[in-house]
């Protein structure tokens, strides 16, 4: 009859391994609970792995003194102890966590603060640059400004030059060539070649600088009618004005006058005053050709 | 004058292995009076004061000064084995009530710095727009 052992072969192993297993002892179980949680967390083995093992250790001692079968209180004291030690690892795994926290933020903040830094002293050379442009561009405008002057300067004494060259004087009027008596035929309004040589620098003058415009005045002196010497002045004026035109000058930069004996430059007191006063003035306009008449 | 007569040597005997009988098993019964653990256990829920469990871990900290408290009434009373559970209880509530006084700290720093760290990234932000 094998039978009956076959059936109570698996109860005898049941009951001997119920044995072998801890009866229930409330306080171990729940340090056991504790404890197993904890294992299974990798933050809590990671970063508080002595604290747990101080746990685990007293769990042993704690399944010994059970398994020793020793008092109640000594099982429950050490239960207590485990499961105390566990809620220290825990909390050792949460500190240790912000404290990382804590240390990775002020790095980030670094990396911060230095990306700042960096954008600013990017921004501060970028205004720089732009600033050294700027010097750059004026500086490269005063040289421009200054070769302009220098030009304007050239130009000027060119003019001057030729101001001079035209015998112009300058007077409150303005700049004033006189053409001689001794230019025209005597009592005549015909120019002398000389004074034809006076008009043509006169008119490559104008040809140059063709903003100015001239105003051609007359004179005589007091001898004869006044009607006859109002006329040979403006004959006069108008001889220089056809030369001048001739030499292609436009007519409508020439303004003409005859004065007759009117503002006498000599007293007509004797024969080579009286030649100074017949003459004839051209007086140049300003250059944006602005002229006073008398 | 009566007569005090000496006890015999093997009444001696008998007195003399009494005692120590009684002194052995009294000695056994008795646990002897933890000192050391007493003060260790002292030091650390000073300790927990220090770290301010206090108010950061309260119920843990008061558990502890209880503990402590009675380990030593105990002591005065002679009562060593109950000096002794209260005194390793006390000991690891203390240093839970440190552990948790410290993580709270831990996480106020943290929680600070976080914040620290958006209104810079925040005052930053506006200061490149």
């Amino acid at each position: 009859m094998k039978k009956p052992y076959i059936i109570i072969a698996p109860l005898v192993i049941a009951l001997l391994s119920g044995c072998a297993t801890h009866p229930i002892n409330q306080s171990l179980a729940e340090a056991h609970n504790s404890y197993n949680t904890a294992r299974t967390n990798p933050q809590i083995t990671s970063l508080a792995s002595l604290e747990l093992k101080d746990a685990s250790d007293t769990l042993s001692k704690a399944d010994a003194a059970f398994d020793k079968g020793e008092s109640l209180a000594t099982v429950n004291q050490l239960s207590y102890i485990a499961y105390q030690q566990v809620r220290i690892a825990q909390e050792t795994a949460f500190r240790k966590t912000d404290e990382q926290s804590v240390a990775n933020a002020s790095a980030k903040r670094d990396q911060v603060r230095l990306a700042a830094r960096t954008a600013e002293a990017d921004s501060a050379k970028h205004e720089v640059a732009i600033i050294q442009e700027t010097a750059n561009i004026q500086a490269a405008e005063l040289a421009a400004a200054s070769a302009n002057a220098e030009h304007d300067q050239q130009i000027i004494s060119k003019q001057e030059k030729q101001l001079k060259e035209l015998n112009a004087k300058q007077t409150k009027r303005g700049l004033v060539i006189t053409i001689g008596d001794v230019l025209f035929s005597s009592s005549k309004a015909e120019l002398k070649s000389g004074g034809i040589h006076n008009v043509r620098k006169l008119s490559t003058f104008l040809d140059e600088y063709p903003k100015y415009r001239v105003l051609i005045e007359g004179y005589t002196d007091n001898t004869g009618n006044d009607d006859s010497n109002q006329t040979l002045s403006e004959q006069r004026a108008d001889a220089v004005k056809t030369a001048l035109i001739d030499s292609g000058i436009a007519s409508d930069r020439i303004l003409t006058r005859g004065y007759g004996k009117e503002f006498p430059v000599a007293r007509n007191n004797n024969s080579s005053n009286r030649q100074q006063n017949r003459r004839v003035e051209i007086v140049l306009s300003d250059e944006n050709g602005n002229i006073s008449v008398r | 004058m009566p007569n005090i007569s000496p006890l015999k040597p093997y009444q001696l005997h008998i007195i003399s292995v009494f005692m120590a009988t009684s002194i052995f098993f009294s000695g056994c019964a008795t646990t002897p009076p933890p000192v050391e653990l007493i003060a260790v256990s002292r030091a650390a829920v000073n300790d927990a004061n220090l770290a301010g469990a206090n108010e950061l871990a309260p119920v843990q900290f008061k558990s502890a000064v209880e503990k402590i408290d009675g380990a030593e009434v105990a002591m005065v009373k002679k009562d060593y084995a109950l000096a002794r559970q209260l005194a390793e209880q006390a000991q690891v509530d203390a240093k839970l009530a440190t552990a948790m006084a410290r993580s709270a700290k831990a996480r106020k720093a943290a929680d600070a710095v976080q914040e620290d760290s958006r209104v810079l990234s925040q005052e930053i932000g506006r200061k490149t727009k």
